[in-house]
């Protein structure tokens, strides 16, 4: 998103530059609406494709349920289109756990949605995986994050 | 804070009769500490020791097991008479133990502090002790005489010259910023250690306080580090991208006890304080963390779900012989072995609440200290009669409170902001 509003800001500043030099062909205007590029792009199609980034886990489970594995597999589908992608699978704790309790249940579920993903064929080089324990908001789920 | 424990204290010595757990308090006297000096040099002496004797009493309020009677200028005694102290005068006071002492000016500039406890009943001496500290070090000197007089009455050590580390936390939600910090005890000499770009957990000091292991976001996943609290430098415990967690530094300083992730598993590994090949010492599925030494070193307490519940299991330091210690229903987690290697305090959920409770190292004699409902991490004082930890209010701000094992209620910490994950250190000396 930030870099999306810097490639925005740099190009006002680049036309704007140009538009006051004269003798200089001008360039047609920019586009109205602010297209999504790069990775942006891709984590909007990402959302849209597979339906949701994010599963949710019963609390204290690591278990994947039946509407976990349907996500994961629409996202193992967009994955496998799209070789070039590199995402992170950040898993949370509860909130009520203890706080290194809550560490290593989120590795945990991010560790289990890695290894459905690699079942369902997605290269474990596309995957990375962290753990955010109970230290941000929205507990008991893992989210896919399209890296680069 | 310290007028309202004063109070409190108050209140449950007057309740004394009804309640049988009602823990006995010795009325301390703290005199004015006296100077052998003379002219200036001894009037400054003289105020010096006027502040330490403030401090001592600050520190002995701050403790269950001793009253400290307000300190009076008019109790002023000659140098002679420190160690001949006037026994009927106190004794009248009501006073069960006294401490006098002295400050002397060195001819370099530095400090002799003396310190001398009495038994006043028996008209007899307990304990004394001498220090030299720098000119403007008297704080220091001021803990080390509360410690002696705290140890020479309970028979525990004191916790005045000691320092704890936790997590400073400014902000919230997303936006929270978090510092590892440090402070003496007392409040004073608070540091930030790390300057808040990212996430910090689980400040764990070293036995001295010259080291602190925590965890940190800066690689972009949890992973331990070492900083030196002077110097300010930082190293990975591992050179490795591996998930880290749960840092603990064996008593003898020599090894750090830790959580590694391996796949979906969190087992707890051993490995140099200076690095290293980490040895494992955990092999169940599941979640093994939290490891926390007996003070010989030859034992690690920890958190397991290897039975279905997080419960808490007891091994040798080597991994071998590990056997479950707690029993009970909900979940139990984040154990802390006492310094005197009695107890083990832990936080467990139950009820839809965390509470703080301590059980024998034995296992038997489990009570609860806490209410919660969200409160965790307990870490022993060097007394091995109180504890620190984190309770979230409703709110989701986290404090950091102490209770003592004799069940009286939590007080809150005084600490600049926010705080969680807190560490108490050892005696530094």
């Amino acid at each position: 998103m930030r870099k999306a509003l810097l490639l925005l800001t740099m190009l006002a500043f680049t036309t704007a530059a140009e538009a006051q030099l004269p003798g200089l062909r001008r360039r047609a205007p920019p586009p109205a609406q602010p297209v999504l590029t790069g990775i942006d792009a891709a984590r909007a199609d990402f959302v849209m494709k597979s339906g949701a980034d994010t599963v949710y886990f019963g609390q204290n489970s690591a278990l994947l349920a039946l509407p976990a594995k349907a996500t994961l597999a629409a996202q193992a589908q967009w994955l496998l289109q799209h070789p070039e992608i590199v995402v992170r699978i950040e898993g949370h704790g509860d909130a009520g756990d203890t706080r290194d309790h809550a560490l290593a249940m989120g590795a945990r579920r991010a560790e289990e949605v890695r290894s459905y993903l690699v079942l369902l064929g997605v290269p474990a080089m596309q995957l990375a995986v962290t753990s955010w324990g109970k230290e941000r908001p929205g507990a008991g789920r893992a989210v896919t994050i399209l890296v680069r | 804070m310290t007028t309202s424990y004063f109070l409190s204290i108050a209140a449950l010595a007057a309740a004394a009769p009804a309640s049988a757990q009602q823990p006995a308090v010795t009325v301390v006297a703290v005199p004015p500490l006296t100077t052998p000096d003379s002219g200036s040099k001894g009037g400054q002496s003289l105020g010096i020791g006027w502040q330490a004797t403030q401090m001592i009493v600050t520190d002995l309020r701050s403790t269950s097991e001793l009253m400290p009677l307000p300190p009076d200028r008019k109790d002023f005694y000659s140098y002679p008479e420190v160690t001949a102290p006037t026994f009927s005068k106190w004794r009248a006071a009501g006073a069960k133990t006294l401490v006098t002492g002295f400050v002397q000016s060195r001819a370099d500039g530095r400090l002799t502090f003396g310190c001398y406890v009495y038994d006043v009943d028996k008209g007899r001496e307990l304990a004394r002790k001498g220090f030299v500290v720098g000119g403007g070090d008297w704080r220091r000197a001021a803990h080390r005489c509360s410690g002696l007089a705290y140890t020479a009455v309970t028979g525990a050590p004191g916790v005045f010259d000691t320092r704890i580390a936790y997590v400073a936390e400014s902000g919230v939600g997303d936006a929270k910023v978090k510092r590892i910090a440090i402070m003496d005890s007392d409040g004073f000499d608070h540091r930030y250690l790390t300057p808040g770009g990212n996430i910090v957990l689980t400040p764990r000091l070293s036995p001295k306080a010259a080291q602190v292991a925590f965890v940190t976001y800066a690689s972009g996943q949890p992973q331990v580090r070492i900083i030196d609290v002077d110097s300010g430098a930082q190293r990975p415990l591992l050179a490795s991208d591996a998930m880290t967690f749960a840092p603990r530094f064996s008593p003898d300083g020599s090894r750090i006890a830790f959580s590694m992730m391996l796949g979906p598993n969190s087992d707890i590994y051993i490995v140099g304080a200076n690095g290293g090949y980490p040895q494992r010492l955990t092999t169940a599925p599941g979640i093994d963390t939290d490891p926390s030494f007996s003070p010989d070193g030859s034992k690690i307490v920890f958190e397991s779900d290897r039975s279905g519940t997080s419960q808490l299991y007891v091994m040798n330091a080597d991994g071998t012989n590990q056997r479950r210690l707690t029993f009970g229903s909900g979940w139990y987690g984040s154990p802390d072995w006492s310094p005197d290697g009695q107890w083990i305090a832990f936080t467990r959920r139950d009820a839809g609440a965390r509470r703080i409770g301590v059980i024998a190292a034995d296992g038997t004699g489990e009570k609860v200290l806490t209410t919660g409902p969200g409160d965790e991490g307990p870490n022993w004082a060097a007394s091995s009669r109180d504890v620190v930890f984190q309770r979230t209010d409703a709110a989701r701000r986290n404090l950091i409170y102490r209770v003592s094992i004799d069940g009286t209620e939590p007080r809150r910490l005084e600490i600049p902001q926010d705080g969680a994950d807190p560490d108490w250190s050892g005696v530094m000396d």
